[in-house]
């Protein structure tokens, strides 16, 4: 198979890149080990969270922070990229309004009932924002084991955002099976709400227990992809706002968005293989010329003018770390920046702070080109974006969402130019 | 100020401790027990997990050999609950001397250790995982025996007769009027003292029983801390005890235990019990220790590293000093005639496989010093849950899931743990300690390692026990860290990969490190009600 482009993996960078790429008139195949990890997350677009302090405004600290951290991949990212990059992704997100800015963070209650600092969110995440206070009633389903509203509204009523307004948080648990089932997953409940007769049931179950003025959180399970209706008719009957908190995985609203933009990218006539690791590649003169994935029945071999790395970090399976210690990038072994020396601490006692190994990948040129160790381009036509890039903490700053998808526009940015 | 009042206290919580309260409630006498910690938290929680059959001493230590033997046949019919009858294995692979093998059989059959040989054919086919280079295999009844269990089980039988035990109360002084022991003084978790007042004290606290001696004045013993590294490894590699057929030495012993494979040890004379650092050479040759048993050990994921120290006695007032006075089976101190100090003894050392003998030892000294033999039944009744003496078995959890597959929430995938156990076991431990719960459990101890089921446990302890926030989150927190100490110098390959997957679920999405937890909490336990 012969493509302009190929993108090794299927997360919001990656797809990010291919879908920029598709509607530059590119020919694009994405190939992925997996699903892709926006399962994974809150689908929520963190920026820059933490500081180390909570981070008000990333626009405010974004410049600051990148002279203080010049290795972090937003050090790569021209200034004037970024307003494209989330205009972009807006536009794409249409069906499912992203909300939020960069001059303010939302303050989005998590389901331990922590604030989490995130610049942009899916309207029914974002409606939740807590930033100046408010009353919000928590409600869940007791044979739901992925989410527990009492604790989180106690953590809530515990955390105050520092403004004069109050939080005023409280559950209210609907108790017995769902839909005749003990033990249903967050997918299981999602289906179940884009079912007239379940809404019925919860809208009733409601009926008379929603105070006024109060905002009904709950956990992001309203609909797998017809979220926006489900949401639109469950405020109008309960007759007050709803907004949803993201689970544990798999992410209802990190699927919603993953659909999303694999149909754009369908759309725009791009291939998506998923399933599909690549295990070997082939290169000459210092270019790529293919990579070979495995679906497990057979091999292929994708050609290609040029290769996006996206396959994330380790927790993605993008960089691994074997037995003898040695790290190593999965899809092309391509050279680590920020391994910690044979002997040295890889991970410190303290299991939140911060570890030397968390921020090893890939140390990219101003093209987005992986260099080795002395600083010299490996491959002129491969680019790297999203978790598999050097220098970030994303987990710990906040800013995962945010690297993944500036990281990803900015590559294609590139390619789209050469 | 709290004051209790017991005819005999047990200072030491693991198994030695536990099966002496045990002995002394089933004798007739009023027994309570104290404990820094939790329960079998000290050495007999951090082993592999071997039910010795006596083999690994069978040339070295005869008269160990025996009494692991015995001992071994009466946990068998007392404990079968804590049991899994996986029996052992004693393989001569590429590096051993291959004439050991003769001496072991040799050493089996004069101390009574039914030993048989298997052809190495047959025990491939029956561990087809073994390294297909060893060239001798012996069998011997060894087993795995789970620790928390057992502990548990004697402290719930000594409650059956009378008695009580007080975990997390940590002994901080001795009361002694004139040349007798008449208690000691706690701290509870609160750091209120309490004051134990008790006809007889039994010193049970293994490796750290010196520094209690020291407390009630008795000078002179050291206990030399033998520090040993185990790692866990997330799948059951063998599911019979590999043994490597040699001199006992470090890395030699695989032991399938619940979900789980343990191999083990090291030993490192270590200052300090309570260090219990992790080194990276060991863990490295921990790891390579494991190929040549299991060839490919190390593509297996690694679940946890720990250490734990083996209480090694030695005493200045023997006669000789050098270490060649150091013996691994147990010392019984009698104060009354080293120091001049009645109404208390000083049990430390053995194997966890023996201590009900040496609890029965210990029993019978005091009973000799308060001039009032009673008969010892312990070898006679069953602990609970062992009543029907049927061994536990790695499917039994499955099975008893697969009744209630439809019924009820499963909250721990990986130890499959529903939410009424979890729950009952909240309950009856009556704890906001995550950990404790860990323990009785074997919550989140999986390959997952708590990733999904912490959150969900954290949210159901805070609903049952109508704790505060505060409480849970902090429970929630330790439990992360707790968790941390034994992964973070072991992380490699699919378990660093779920340790970042974790990260993500508990910073990433629920960033739980900014939730204020409660302030100026304690290591956290509770009372058994």
């Amino acid at each position: 198979m012969s493509a302009d482009t190929v993108v090794i993996g299927a997360g919001l960078a990656g797809l990010t890149c291919a879908l920029r790429l598709a509607e530059g008139g590119r020919k694009v195949a994405v190939v992925a080990a997996g699903a892709g990890s926006l399962h994974l997350g809150g689908a929520t677009i963190d920026i820059l969270g933490y500081d180390p302090g909570v981070v008000a405004s990333p626009a405010a600290v974004l410049g600051p922070f990148i002279r203080a951290h010049p290795e972090h991949p937003y050090a790569q990212v021209p200034p004037s990229l970024w307003a494209g990059a989330l205009e972009w992704l807006r536009a794409r997100c249409e069906p499912l309004p992203l909300m939020g800015s960069m001059d303010q963070n939302l303050m989005l209650p998590t389901a331990a009932g922590a604030l989490k600092p995130s610049a942009f969110a899916p309207e029914s995440v974002a409606a939740g924002d807590l930033s100046t206070g408010g009353k919000v009633a928590l409600v869940s389903f007791s044979a739901l084991k992925d989410f527990y509203p009492k604790l989180a509204a106690a953590n809530l009523n515990r955390a105050q955002p520092g403004s004069a307004e109050r939080i005023e948080a409280r559950a209210i648990e609907l108790l017995g099976t769902v839909a005749g089932e003990a033990d249903p997953g967050t997918l299981r409940l999602a289906r179940a709400f884009e079912e007239a007769p379940f809404r019925a049931e919860v809208i009733a179950r409601l009926e008379g227990r929603i105070e006024p003025g109060e905002r009904v959180g709950f956990p992001a399970v309203l609909g797998l992809y017809r979220n926006p209706e489900v949401v639109a008719e469950l405020a109008e009957r309960i007759g007050a706002a709803v907004f949803e908190i993201p689970t544990l995985p798999p992410s209802v609203p990190g699927m919603r968005l993953h659909a999303l933009l694999s149909r754009a990218l369908k759309k725009a006539r791009g291939r998506v293989v998923l399933g599909a690791p690549v295990v070997s590649s082939a290169s000459y003169n210092g270019r790529l010329q293919s990579v070979s994935t495995d679906t497990g029945a057979r091999r292929s071999s994708h050609e290609a003018r040029h290769f996006v790395v996206a396959t994330g970090g380790v927790s993605a399976g993008g960089v691994t770390l074997d037995s003898s210690w040695a790290f190593k990038e999965s899809a092309l072994d391509l050279p680590l920046d920020g391994v910690p020396p044979p002997g040295t601490e890889r991970f410190c006692p303290d299991v939140f702070g911060s570890h030397p190994a968390s921020q090893v990948g890939v140390a990219v040129d101003e093209e987005w080109r992986p260099l080795d160790a002395g600083g010299r381009v490996v491959y002129d036509n491969v680019r790297v974006c999203g978790a598999t890039l050097a220098g970030a903490e994303p987990h710990r700053e906040k800013s995962g969402n945010g690297i993944s998808l500036v990281t990803g526009y900015a590559v294609a940015d590139a390619i789209l130019r050469s | 100020m709290k004051t209790v009042e017991a005819e005999v206290l047990v200072i030491g919580g693991g198994a030695t401790g536990a099966g002496v309260l045990r002995d002394v409630c089933m004798r007739g006498y009023e027994g309570l027990l104290v404990e820094r910690s939790d329960l079998a938290m000290g050495t007999s929680g951090r082993f592999h997990g071997l039910l010795h059959s006596g083999g690994r001493y069978a040339v070295k230590d005869p008269s160990s050999a025996k009494e692991c033997m015995d001992e071994n046949r009466v946990l068998r019919r007392i404990a079968a609950d804590c049991i899994e009858d996986t029996s052992g294995y004693f393989v001569t692979t590429e590096k051993d001397d291959p004439s050991y093998s003769d001496l072991f059989i040799d050493g089996c059959l004069k101390t009574g250790i039914p030993v048989e040989e298997v052809s190495v054919s047959a025990a491939l086919a029956a561990e087809p995982r073994l390294s297909p280079r060893i060239s001798r295999v012996l069998q011997v009844p060894d087993a795995a025996v789970d620790a928390w269990k057992t502990v548990w089980g004697c402290v719930r039988s000594a409650q059956d007769h009378g008695g009580r035990a007080l975990p997390y109360h940590k002994v901080t002084g001795i009361l002694r009027e004139d040349d007798r022991v008449l208690g000691a003084v706690a701290e509870d978790r609160a750091g209120d003292e309490v004051h134990i007042r008790a006809g007889f004290t039994i010193n049970a606290s293994g490796a750290w029983a010196a520094s209690i001696a020291s407390l009630a004045g008795c000078e002179g013993i050291t206990i030399l801390p033998g520090r040993g590294i185990m790692i866990a490894m997330g799948h059951r590699l063998v599911d019979t005890v590999i043994n490597r057929c040699q001199m006992p030495t470090d890395g030699d012993i695989l032991v399938p235990i619940r979900t789980v494979s343990v191999i083990g040890t090291t030993d490192e004379e270590a200052s300090d019990p309570d260090d219990l650092a992790i080194l990276q050479e060991e863990v490295d040759q921990m790891l390579d220790d494991g190929e040549t048993l299991v060839p490919g050990f190390k593509q297996a994921r690694a679940l946890r590293v720990w250490a734990g120290v083996r209480p090694l006695f030695k005493d200045s007032k023997a006669e000789a000093s050098s270490t060649r006075d150091v013996s691994r089976s147990h010392k019984l101190v009698d104060h009354r005639e080293r120091d001049g100090v009645d109404g208390f003894l000083t049990i430390t050392g053995g194997k966890f496989t023996t201590f009900r003998r040496m609890a029965e030892d210990t029993v019978d000294a005091m009973c000799a010093q308060l001039k009032g033999e009673r008969a010892c039944h312990t070898h006679e009744e069953p602990l609970p849950d062992s009543e029907e003496r049927t061994y536990y078995t790695l499917g039994s959890r499955l099975s008893a899931r697969e009744e209630a597959l439809h019924d009820e929430q499963i909250i721990c995938e990986c130890e499959l743990i529903g939410r009424r156990a979890l729950e009952n076991a909240m309950q009856r431990r009556g704890s906001f300690d995550l950990d404790d719960i860990r323990r009785t459990l074997r919550l989140g101890m999986g390959p997952c390692q708590g990733g999904f089921c912490i959150y969900r446990s954290a949210g159901i302890l805070h609903s049952l026990q109508s704790m505060d926030a505060g409480t849970a989150t902090t429970s929630l927190k330790d439990f992360l860290q707790e968790r941390w100490k034994g992964l973070h110098p072991i992380l490699y390959g699919d378990g660093l990969r779920q340790a970042k997957l974790d990260d993500w679920i508990f910073q990433g999405l629920l960033d739980v490190e900014h939730l204020p937890g409660r302030a100026g909490i304690k290591k956290a336990g509770g009372e058994k009600a």
